[in-house]
């Protein structure tokens, strides 16, 4: 008799998936560039490859974090995507993460970095930190059951100004499935200049590897539990749709994000959002996860002039207190460029929060300087 | 380590390299040596243009590309140059192509052979880039050709195929190649780029039967109808057009596999149909998905079978009829949707249902709406619902359409 259940579904465990972490716009290039040429690089190794990239659920904006995913293996595999990936868990044998920010939390709405992860996974880092400092963030911050797998950290924009070729090089220090010649050749077949082989050579070179292992026995994360709002059938009514919405803005994680989303008999006929009352938090809009770089206000050269709050475009200021609500800044920086008095500054997420400084983000922020928000 | 290699000392190197359905018809484009292309961006077409855009500045081929102001200019400049006599490419999507959709209408009816290309988009206010049908069958009644492709080599092969069709002085009708969004457009997947040789073979250059130039002597198109003069009998050529249009696909196929290598069944891809008691219909991208559900179901026990059409205009009826004649039940994964529609099902659904008019079967209709993806299970799930009601004549709920992603009461 016919079962349900995607269990039965063996193709998805069988193909070698990579997955590479990014940020709209600044990493787009580079992820899809790795992307196509680990593809042909798996072409040149005997397996048939293909890529495809995603935003979650996100239209495509700067920032908003964005994967890439590279699969090898069987000619038959259909479009697959990642609400596919999460119930057949253990999958990628690779993992790029482009920015050290992405270490943070919850990378996208989807998934923590390390869900899917294989054990023996290698996960690749383009920071300027000590393997053992993004070893503890992912501790941290990703982690949801033990995990050991190889760590390799790399500054890849110290090579070349196109993070791909460091971040290249660094997998395949660690990373067997396809071989640097693979790579050097799909770069040649691919019409990529001999520079690049170059400094996909080097980076390969340098690039640290560390043995990790990651036991969830030392730091639990306990997930929030939250409530599925009761439905009552009948005609609709404002106060479910505003319990679901309040449900909606505790949700930390793609998977209660799509368990709390309303039922079409909750949705406001003719798709009304009802915005947020004076005073109260446009709940179910937080934008703290397009955040690479935050503000912080100086109240000392505060001259309380409001500018900043004024020009915030997701309210994230608080009109008295002149406090930020970091749960829906997203780091565009309009409020330190107003300010007259120079009392906003605006320093990586990654110093906010945790006081760490890695080089790689400051190339980051300066392309967000030159290029805008 | 190791010093590089040189690609040539390289063992081999696969005829196939992964590149995204936009590329790959960008390469058709340019293989097909189109000398009009017009432009305005819209996902999934602004892959295409760009890629093209790239192609002619690189000096790779010779084309006119004109970036419009919009959709609606966008349909007409590729009408207009087709009407002087070039080859023409255009494309857009959802909403797109709603605006553009007195253009659209006109090229049929002048029975201009411009390829379009049709990214599937649901249709919607701004926002939903979701993968729905529904765009593209708002031209169902127009006149012009639809195919739809499976993945990103089908799609390079099937815009090659669309010149040799619409161009044929028995057709001469415009052609929508529909992708669907994202799923083709933007997945990158191994594919063969034909050789110039072949397809110049295969797609020889375009002669326009009248261009208007006038060193052809002069012309007039599209002239007023007056419906006491002439009204009917404009309709019945492109009628005509579209029934001949079936021998000429049926040819361009076959030639199109002499020349290039590479064959299709060219109304129908039939899956485990031999000896099949129920079966899936569907197209586009999501086929492959449903056959790994069929072959799950297979695996328990179940004989199931999986068709694809790669027409929808003019629609396999016959070959439908024939492939469907000994199943017990039908199941139509279908991403498009008519309100108020008999039975309220999909557009595909009462497609197919009107093919079997002759020889009906049972069939439901499980809808996947709105641009949410549809999970591998959700086609398993289709299947174990069609087998019960061929087994038991019983559905969940007594109905006969499921809307299988919806979050909430199937009412």
């Amino acid at each position: 008799m016919l079962k349900e259940g995607s269990s039965g579904l063996s193709y998805l465990e069988d193909l070698v998936w990579v997955v590479i972490h990014g940020r709209g716009v600044w990493h787009t290039g580079p992820a899809s560039l790795i992307a196509r040429t680990l593809a042909m690089a798996g072409m040149l190794a005997g397996r048939e490859s293909y890529y495809y990239m995603r935003y979650d659920d996100s239209p495509e904006r700067v920032n908003i974090p964005m994967m890439f995913y590279v699969v090898m293996g069987s000619p038959k595999v259909g479009v697959l995507l990642p609400e596919e990936v999460e119930p057949v868990g253990k999958l990628f044998s690779a993992v790029i993460v482009m920015d050290s920010v992405l270490l943070l939390k919850e990378t996208s709405q989807r998934a923590t970095l390390l869900d899917g992860v294989k054990n023996g996974a290698v996960i690749v880092v383009n920071t300027g930190l000590a393997p053992s400092q993004v070893a503890a963030l992912l501790r941290k911050y990703q982690l949801s059951r033990s995990w050991s797998g190889k760590l390799v950290t790399v500054s890849a924009s110290r090579y070349h100004n196109n993070i791909a070729f460091g971040l290249m090089g660094a997998l395949l220090k660690a990373w067997n499935i396809v071989s640097l010649d693979h790579v050097l050749n799909a770069l040649e077949v691919l019409n990529i200049d001999e520079g690049a082989r170059r400094v996909v050579a080097s980076a390969y070179r340098d690039a640290l590897v560390t043995e990790v292992r990651l036991d969830v026995e030392e730091v639990r994360r306990e997930r929030e539990k939250i409530e599925i709002p009761e439905f009552r059938a009948g005609p609709w009514d404002i106060e479910t749709y505003r319990k679901y919405q309040k449900a909606l803005s505790r949700a930390r994680s793609y998977e209660d994000r799509i368990r709390i989303m309303p039922r079409w008999e909750a949705i406001a006929p003719g798709l009304i959002e009802f915005g947020p009352r004076p005073g109260e938090k446009n709940l179910g809009f937080k934008t703290e996860f397009a955040r690479i770089e935050a503000p912080i206000v100086d109240k000392a050269k505060c001259v309380d002039c409001k500018l900043c709050s004024y020009y915030c475009p997701d309210g994230a200021i608080d009109f008295k207190s002149i406090e930020v609500d970091y749960e829906y800044c997203k780091g565009c920086g309009i409020c330190a460029r107003v300010c007259p008095a120079k009392a906003i500054r605006m320093v990586s997420e990654l110093e906010r929060v945790e006081g760490l400084e890695d080089p790689e983000l400051r190339k980051l922020s300066l392309a967000v300087r030159e290029y805008g928000y | 380590m190791k010093v590089v290699t040189r690609v040539s000392e390289a063992l081999q190197i696969p005829r196939k390299k992964p590149i995204t359905g936009a590329r790959a018809i960008a390469e058709a484009v340019k293989l097909a040596d189109v000398d009009v292309i017009a432009a305005y961006p819209i996902r999934p077409y602004t892959g295409i243009m760009n890629a093209l855009a790239e192609m002619i500045a690189n000096g790779e081929f010779m084309a006119e590309i004109i970036v419009a102001d919009s959709e609606h200019s966008q349909f007409e400049i590729a009408k207009h140059a087709s009407a002087v006599g070039a080859r023409t490419f255009v494309g857009s999507s959802g909403v797109g192509l709603a605006y553009a959709t007195e253009a659209i209408i006109v090229t049929a009816m002048d029975q201009l052979p411009v390829v379009a290309i049709a990214g599937c988009r649901a249709l919607d206010d701004p926002g939903n880039f979701g993968m729905e049908w529904n765009d593209v069958l708002l031209f169902r009644d127009s006149g012009w050709l639809i195919s739809w492709a499976k993945d990103p080599q089908e799609a390079l092969d099937m815009t090659l195929v669309a010149y040799r069709v619409a161009e044929d002085r028995r057709v001469m009708l415009p052609h929508f190649i529909a992708v669907d969004g994202a799923t083709i457009t933007h997945i990158a997947a191994p594919v063969d780029v034909p050789s110039k040789k072949d397809v110049t073979e295969f797609l020889p250059l375009y002669r326009p039967p009248y261009p208007l130039d006038p060193a052809y002597g002069p012309v007039t198109k599209a002239q007023h109808i007056a419906p006491s003069l002439i009204g009917p009998e404009q309709r019945k050529h492109v009628d005509v057009a579209m029934k001949r249009a079936r021998e000429v696909i049926v040819e361009a196929w076959k030639d199109y596999a002499n020349y290039v290598g590479r064959e299709y069944s060219p109304f129908i891809e039939a899956f485990h149909m031999d000896d099949a008691e129920v079966a899936l219909v569907t197209m586009g991208a999501y086929t492959i998905n449903a056959l790994h559900a069929v072959e799950k179901a297979r695996k328990d026990g179940v004989k199931a079978g999986l068709i694809r059409l790669r027409y929808f205009r003019p629609f396999p009826f016959w070959e439908l009829r024939k492939v469907l004649s000994s199943v017990e039940g039908v199941g139509v994964l279908d991403f498009s949707y008519s309100f108020g529609s008999p039975d309220s099902g999909g557009v595909l659904f009462n497609e197919v249902r009107a093919a079997m008019y002759e020889n009906p079967k049972p069939a439901l209709d499980f809808l996947f709406l709105g641009g949410r993806e549809p999970k591998p299970d959700d086609f398993v799930r289709a299947l174990k619902i069609l087998y019960e009601y061929v087994r038991t004549g019983k559905t969940p709920g007594n109905k006969r359409v499921f809307w299988l992603t919806l979050r909430g009461e199937d009412v």
